[in-house]
């Protein structure tokens, strides 16, 4: 982490064609997954729309309740005769055609109010997880073919409306090597299980890759090149959306830069020590842990040398142990043997007759 | 140069779920994995390839040979070079494989605390090209064993 990290912005047909310097994702260690959750779980509400039960609903009738003595319990129930309906209980929540318990209203609290600051957070911190290998791994996105994770394309690729047809933003996609996740989108869709197919979520499918681009600089042909590529979704890097950085408030997302996007991000979101020029009071937070690598921290000179030596070690030596000779007789046999010193040496006479025929 | 952010920390955020993740309620919960890093299956900071810098793999290759992946540090970035892959054929003798294996895991200070599973999976899979012998026919007995030899 010594050398000033960059990224390589990748040409035609897969080949690097510069490399960029500065790296906007340099806010790598401000990755707040707990963050990133609670923004996600409030922006996601915010799309609701408002539903309610009718508020006549279990209403619509005279019932009145019996009062006590006549065998039956005290609900209300309809009233009058001639017809079935007559003397059914209603209203309660536990009869037929009554009223639900706590009808829902439509003056439900729908939408969340999010801090802008915790968004801008939650943003800078998808941001910064998206060029984590590991996380797209986690993710289950297909990148064992993408030369480099942030993965920056050459904006000239996309000038002119050259993404504007499908089959071309798809081959643009394939040579820098994307299409295995737009394939593994593709391959996922499944009908929906449950209610919801009727309700038009009718299929599931995974996401595929998100292209960032810069509107002023690559047009917005891609937009329309890609709406049919099956999970490929699009977004300005002027209007970055959590929902799609982090979807399922889950980090990592696998995401193709067009380089103008990528190099925006400077002015966009600014450094740890210059302020963003678009975003009004936004600083991007800066690390409380410098080095959260473990072992690096354990291995430390500075930890080393205020450590105690390891007492013991793995093998703990028992030489120390006075053992008692009345009770031991493992050194009772040793007191005996030493007092005794050297065996007696074999008789002649008994060798010669262990060797008689 | 090292990934850009500790493994440590990429842990404490996939650990509770990631794709690889397998959680069934069985036997108390079990948890497994199947990132293809990962030489024992099982959901632990220790056999999480996918997390660390340095990982060991063993999937099976073709004509009964194993195949080892293991992560190149430098190419942490760069997931199209991050994994190399050396093929052991199913002509090899077993023993000189798993040497090869175990020098895999172990020399240039790599990772010696995955030798010996690294080995225990090759050697499960080499086990696995073994045609199993077929249960031989059941030999009557008694009263069906007279009728037979009539």
């Amino acid at each position: 982490m010594a050398s000033r990290p960059t990224v390589t912005i990748i040409g035609k047909d897969g080949t690097p064609s510069g490399r960029y310097p500065s790296y906007p994702l340099r806010l790598r260690l401000s990755i707040r997954p707990d963050i990133v959750q609670q923004v996600h779980t409030g922006m996601a509400k915010n799309k609701r729309q408002p539903y309610a039960v009718s508020e006549k609903a279990g209403h619509q009738t005279s019932a009145e309740s019996w009062g006590t003595g006549r065998a039956v319990a005290r609900i209300p129930r309809v009233s009058g005769g001639g017809t079935h309906r007559a003397g059914q209980a209603a209203f309660g929540n536990m009869c037929r055609s009554g009223r639900m318990f706590a009808p829902t209203k439509i003056w439900r609290k729908w939408h969340i109010k999010i801090n802008q600051g915790q968004k801008r957070f939650a943003t800078a911190s998808a941001l910064a997880a998206s060029a984590v290998a590991p996380l797209l791994l986690a993710r289950g996105h297909q990148i064992s073919s993408v030369p480099e994770v942030p993965l920056v394309v050459d904006s000239a690729i996309f000038e002119g409306g050259a993404a504007a047809k499908t089959a071309n933003a798809f081959a643009i996609l394939s040579a820098v090597g994307a299409s295995a996740d737009v394939i593994k989108a593709k391959k996922s869709k499944k009908l929906r299980a449950g209610k919801g197919k009727m309700r038009g979520r009718r299929h599931r499918q995974r996401r595929g890759p998100l292209v960032i681009y810069d509107p002023e600089v690559d047009g917005t042909e891609l937009v329309k090149g890609t709406r049919n590529l099956p999970g490929v979704e699009t977004c300005s890097v002027y209007a970055l959306n959590l929902l799609q950085l982090a979807p399922g408030g889950h980090l990592g997302r696998f995401i193709v830069w067009t380089s103008a996007a990528f190099k925006a991000l400077d002015s966009i979101y600014g450094t740890t020590t210059t302020p963003s020029e678009l975003k009004k009071d936004f600083l991007l937070p800066s690390n409380v842990v410098s080095q959260a690598d473990l072992s690096r921290l354990i291995n430390s000179s500075e930890i080393q040398s205020v450590l105690r030596a390891p007492k013991g070690g793995s093998l703990t030596k028992r030489s120390g142990i006075q053992k008692n000779p009345l009770r031991n007789k493992q050194k009772e046999l040793g007191q005996q043997k030493a007092e005794a010193g050297k065996p007696p040496k074999t008789p002649e006479a008994f060798l010669k007759v262990l060797k008689e025929d | 140069m090292a990934s850009q952010v500790s493994s440590d920390l990429v842990w404490e955020i996939v650990r509770s779920n990631n794709a690889y993740l397998v959680k069934r309620k069985a036997s108390g919960g079990v948890q497994f994995s199947r990132d293809t890093l990962n030489l024992t299956n099982k959901h632990a900071r220790k056999w999480a390839g996918f997390v660390n810098d340095k990982a060991i793999g063993v999937v099976s290759a073709e004509k009964n040979g194993v195949k080892v992946l293991s992560k190149k540090t430098s190419a942490s970035q760069q997931p199209a070079k991050a994994i190399s892959e050396t093929t052991y054929s199913g002509g090899k003798s077993t023993r000189k494989t798993y040497v090869a294996v175990a020098n895999q895991a172990a020399v240039n200070d790599y990772r010696a605390d995955l030798r010996q599973a690294a080995v225990a999976r090759a050697s499960a899979i080499r086990h696995s090209y073994k045609e199993t012998k077929p249960t031989p026919e059941p030999k009557p007995r008694g009263a069906k064993a007279k009728k037979a030899a009539e």
